[in-house]
């Protein structure tokens, strides 16, 4: 059970109902609902942070869940390993990512490997980012794709906190898929 | 267009409403608040108060109202609403059953101010009315409401009937005894109802839509609402549905958002269902 009132769509506030409109709209919107002037404006943040830009889905998935394993969210790490997998990512590669195998053998790709050092630095790290993760980073991307990268690292962060602190659950369907496909819900 | 703009036309109510607190002395059957003696007081504080009667003048509005639970059981209610009333004028719903004897002398700091005090009375005779509102309170009513007109307060009477049932003939007794104490049918108002609250639970009231609700704002301690009758209490949980912010103050945050909300409506959906 959710630490707070998880807003269900009877009871939807003016601001939020449109939300509610295909059914539920999942346990973040429902309790970003209870402030409906924060919900309105956060939810098109959250998917445009986290949503389809210019870096591509592979890459914003690999952020998502990479940084959600390094912060122990489970809410967002079962969440993301069905979305990572819905859009093509490996199962090596998606059991890498949440550290359950190693890393640098699921992925070889230069580019994927200084993002990889970015996320670790930047969601686990104090203070500034150590020179040779940066340099890297800056050799393999443009400014505006570090820019939306870090950002979704960071908005994946806020996220990971809301969720754990909140203890939002993870839904029954995303949890049995998961289950019946090996993978661990922590 | 500003909410201003948007009140000068009559496209947004220009009344304030505000729910001082929820517990109240009664434990009238149809209670959209659930009002108890018992009932979490969510009591706004005076400061939050008159700040949103500043900020309510500010913004274009003209006129605010203070509601609950029963708000005559703050002892700071009386100096708070003189202060709101130097604002802007003010009508507070009242039972009415707190100014028995010398306590009516809590009244003071109001009169000679633009406050009016609307009393609820629901029949004209005690015992319909006391079903509903509890023992003793039609002899309350008509001992306090013609010594606070004797006072020199403005007093307005509504009388609150599941929808339909009240008579002809009671409907004109009741004004008879109003007009016995100065009061003129302008000042006397009968609404339905609403299917809300306790009234949801003892299957009383007519249901409606939000659009069917004038589109003022109210604000209470946990938020902005649409309509006096949006910050309801079900279960001892405050109702969401018709919520519009959490924030209250600056008052401008939930204005704008109720503005945005009714101007989204789709044509033709003002109808209202009487409600005053
Ligand atoms: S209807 Fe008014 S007087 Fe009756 S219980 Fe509710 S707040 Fe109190």
């Amino acid at each position: 059970m959710a630490l707070v009132d998880l807003i269900d769509a009877e009871r939807a506030p003016l601001l939020v109902a449109h939300l509610y409109e295909n059914g539920d709209p999942g346990p973040i919107a429902s309790a970003l609902a209870q402030v409906p002037e924060l919900c309105e404006v956060a939810l098109p943040f959250l998917g445009a942070s986290l949503g389809p830009g210019a870096t591509g889905v592979r890459l914003k998935e690999l952020v998502i869940l990479r940084t959600s394993a390094r912060l122990e969210c489970r809410y967002c790490v079962a969440a993301h390993t069905a979305v990572a997998l819905d859009v093509g990512l490996g199962l090596d590669e998606v059991h890498a990512l949440r550290d359950d195998d190693d890393l640098d053998a699921a992925f070889a790709d230069p580019r994927e490997r200084a993002l990889l050092a970015w996320i670790d630095a930047v969601a686990t790290g104090r203070g500034p980012v150590p020179a040779g993760v940066t340099a890297a980073m800056r050799e393999r991307f443009d400014d505006h794709e570090i820019v939306e990268l870090t950002n979704c690292i960071g908005v994946t962060m806020l996220l990971n906190r809301f969720c754990t602190a909140l203890d939002l659950p993870v839904g029954a369907s995303v949890a049995e898929r998961l289950t019946s496909e090996g993978f661990d819900i922590r | 267009m500003s909410v201003r703009e948007a009140i000068e036309a009559g496209t947004l109510p220009d009344r304030v409403w505000i729910y001082s607190n929820y517990h109240c002395n009664l434990e009238c059957a149809y209670c959209l608040t659930e009002s108890s003696p018992r009932s979490r007081r969510r009591s706004l504080d005076a400061v939050s108060m008159i700040a949103v009667a500043h900020e309510a003048a500010e913004l274009g509005f003209r006129e605010i109202g203070v509601t609950g639970g029963e708000p005559f059981l703050r002892r700071d209610l009386a100096a708070t609403i003189a202060a709101m009333a130097a604002i802007l004028p003010v009508t507070v719903l009242t039972n009415a059953t707190q100014f028995s004897g010398d306590r009516i002398a809590m009244t003071d700091p109001l009169v000679g101010l633009p406050v009016r005090l609307q009393i609820s009375l629901d029949a004209p005779d005690p015992e319909p009315n006391d079903e509903l509102r509890g023992p003793d309170n039609f002899a309350k009513v008509v001992d306090a409401v013609p010594r606070l007109v004797e006072r020199g307060l403005r007093v307005r009477i509504a009388t609150t009937v599941e929808p339909g049932r009240l008579s002809e003939t009671d409907h004109r007794r009741l004004c008879e005894l109003h007009r016995t104490w100065g009061i003129d049918d302008d000042d006397h108002l009968v609404r339905p109802v609403l299917r809300e609250g306790r009234a949801d639970a003892t299957g009383m009231g007519a249901r409606f839509e939000r659009d069917q609700l004038p589109p003022e704002l109210a604000v209470a301690e946990h938020g902005a609402f649409w309509s006096a009758f949006g910050p309801t209490i079900r279960g001892d949980v405050a109702d969401t549905h018709l919520l519009i912010t959490r924030t209250i103050l600056p008052l401008a945050t939930p204005a704008s958002a109720l503005l945005r909300l009714v101007e989204g409506r789709p044509q033709g959906a003002d109808a209202n269902i009487g409600i005053r």
